[in-house]
């Protein structure tokens, strides 16, 4: 009961932090639509008009998935740097010598994760909407979409936050930015797989991403199997379980001092 | 529980085999102030840091009111108030927020907590600050805040380290009379650590100076300085290269004391009685002074004599400069 209550008073801090801060929000929010428009506006008529590009109604359908997934990722990085942070200014130290739990400290740090996916994942989608996309699925649909964010926004928290127990330094964390932007970009995060070839679509067939990223697309572009979802879901989730096995060796090994 | 804290043969060694604390034993009284003093990486807060239970001791035990910090972290945790160096508070929430965040994390339900962060707003004096986000608190403040964090819970044991480094004097008074009050209205033990010797004078009871690992000198103020003995003379020489004829000149009068270039420095058991005999015989010497001054040991000079050095940017304005002698003794000769 009590380290519910500390989770919960941990995550609205993370969340204040985030929403108080614009530099936090702001790139999480802002670069997945600016790449949506960018890419919607280039390859308004990519379906259809690029040999192997798949049936949809429009490339604004198809980019949604891709905005999420970057947005969440962003939002990884910027809640391992908040970690971070905490580390570097002594609010680490504090919660550690209090009787706060180990779990609420990492996850009220994730809690706040999740809630900056959720709000990522409905306005990238209503803004969408606004312009004319459509989910195909409708409310399952979104639902399948915001489920797969909230596993992968613990798994990239919980990436950034394991970064932030390692080296204790924001800037390492934020130095691992570019990483994330790769393993983005060498997916079907923007492009279908189909539309591939050679190396590049080896990387992108072996890129989890990809998967993770399909398995949203379908729910919103419409013909989704549920086995792609699942896929999706499964995948997510044992990132998340790896990421999160990571952090909770890192803490141990931070607070015993071992470096 | 007669010891707020105990440890034996402390010891922490990091990796490749450097042995910050190396064997260190304490006893700290229940209801005590105690000054824990030492030169930065002299093994003060990775003493602090075990005690704490944020760092694992390699060696020896420790405990914490009354509880072992491996064994027994959670009640140890539980007993104590950290207010640890940096003053570690989020700039962009409040001071009424952190207070409230900080109740919960201890285990206070709403109404308590509520309560106790608007009564521990009102003590430290910032109730009036208390909807305003941290960022724009002054230093002052930020401690104050801090301090009040760590009160939440009403702990046995605080610790306090370096609270009030980077404080302008207002400020830091403020904060000594806060831990004070902390001190005799609520009986709670304080450990403190310092680099600020005055600060140790003013508010410790007893203290120790850790060095190298180990601790080198423990006792009251009172009885280290009484220790240390005799004043300290200090001849500022107007030539610098004269130091050698001067230490030559006052040998016999008291034992010579390690001194910065251009000075020369000199234990006097005698004390102003014989400063006359000192200008005489620097007069004699054909040595011109440019100021004598005669002080009365301090913690510092303790500090000096057990550690061979002294602490870097500490002003201790406890001389007594013994009327007319500084700067006025300038006696040219010749």
């Amino acid at each position: 009961m009590t380290s519910l209550r500390q989770t919960g008073a941990l995550a609205w801090r993370s969340i204040t932090g985030v929403a108080r801060l614009p530099q936090a929000w702001f790139p999480a929010l802002f670069f997945p639509l600016v790449l949506m428009a960018i890419f919607t506006g280039s390859f308004a008529n990519a379906p259809g008009g690029i040999p192997g590009f798949p049936p949809v109604r429009s490339f604004l359908d198809f980019a949604i998935a891709g905005a999420v997934l970057q947005g969440v990722l962003i939002g990884g990085t910027t809640a391992g740097a908040a970690f971070a942070q905490d580390i570097e200014g002594g609010f680490f130290d504090r919660l550690v010598a209090s009787p706060t739990s180990r779990v609420s400290i990492l996850a009220g740090r994730l809690g706040g994760s999740v809630a900056l996916a959720m709000v990522q994942g409905l306005l990238f989608v209503g803004i969408a909407v606004i312009f004319g996309a459509r989910i195909e699925n409708g409310l399952p649909g979104l639902l399948a979409v915001l489920v797969i964010a909230a596993l992968l926004a613990v798994a990239a928290g919980g990436l950034g936050i394991f970064l932030a127990l390692r080296s204790g330094s924001a800037e390492a964390v934020q130095g691992t930015f570019p990483l994330f932007l790769i393993l983005l970009f060498f997916s079907s995060a923007f492009f279908p797989r189909e539309t591939m070839d050679g190396w590049f679509r080896a990387v992108a067939d072996a890129n989890p991403i990809s998967y993770v990223v399909e398995g949203m697309r379908e729910q919103i572009v419409g013909g989704a199997q549920a086995g792609s979802t699942l896929v999706a879901i499964a995948i997510t989730a044992g990132l998340a379980v790896l990421a999160l096995t990571g952090c909770a060796l890192a803490f141990r090994r931070r607070v015993a001092g071992v470096s | 529980m007669p010891f707020a804290v105990r440890t034996e043969g402390l010891e922490r060694e990091f990796k490749g085999g450097i042995r910050a604390v190396d064997g260190v034993d304490l006893e700290v009284s229940t209801g005590e102030v105690y000054g824990f003093l030492g030169p930065n990486g002299a093994g003060k807060s990775t003493t602090v840091r075990m005690l704490t239970t944020l760092l694992r001791p390699t060696g020896g035990v420790a405990f914490v009111a009354g509880h072992d910090v491996v064994r027994e972290a959670s009640a140890v945790r539980e007993s104590i108030g950290v207010a640890l160096q940096d003053a570690a508070i989020d700039p962009f929430m409040t001071g009424r927020e952190l207070l409230r965040l900080q109740g919960v994390l201890h285990g206070l339900r709403r109404p308590a907590g509520k309560a106790r962060a608007a009564e521990l707003l009102e003590r430290v004096g910032l109730t009036d600050a208390a909807d305003r986000r941290v960022g724009t608190y002054s230093g002052g403040m930020r401690r104050r805040l801090d301090l009040a964090m760590a009160l939440v819970h009403e702990p046995r044991v605080m610790f306090l380290d370096e609270p009030t480094t980077g404080l302008d004097p207002t400020s830091r008074f403020a904060l000594w009379e806060e831990v004070r009050r902390l001190n005799s209205e609520a009986g709670t033990t304080v450990f403190l650590t310092t680099q600020y010797l005055e600060e140790a004078d003013q508010l410790a009871g007893r203290v120790s100076i850790i060095d190298d690992g180990h601790i080198v000198a423990e006792g009251t103020p009172a009885a280290l300085k009484a220790e240390i003995g005799d004043p300290t003379l200090t001849v500022t020489l107007q030539r610098p290269e004269d130091a050698a004829t001067a230490e030559a000149a006052l040998e016999d009068l008291g034992r010579a004391a390690p001194s910065e270039s251009g000075r020369v420095c000199l234990r006097l058991p005698d004390g102003a009685a014989a400063l006359p005999e000192v200008v005489r015989r620097l007069d004699m010497a054909g040595v011109p002074a440019a100021g004598l001054d005669i002080a009365q040991p301090t913690l510092d000079d303790v500090f000096l004599v057990k550690t061979g050095r002294r602490l870097e940017g500490d002003a201790v304005d406890e001389e007594e400069p013994v009327a007319g002698a500084a700067e006025a003794a300038a006696p040219s000769s010749t």
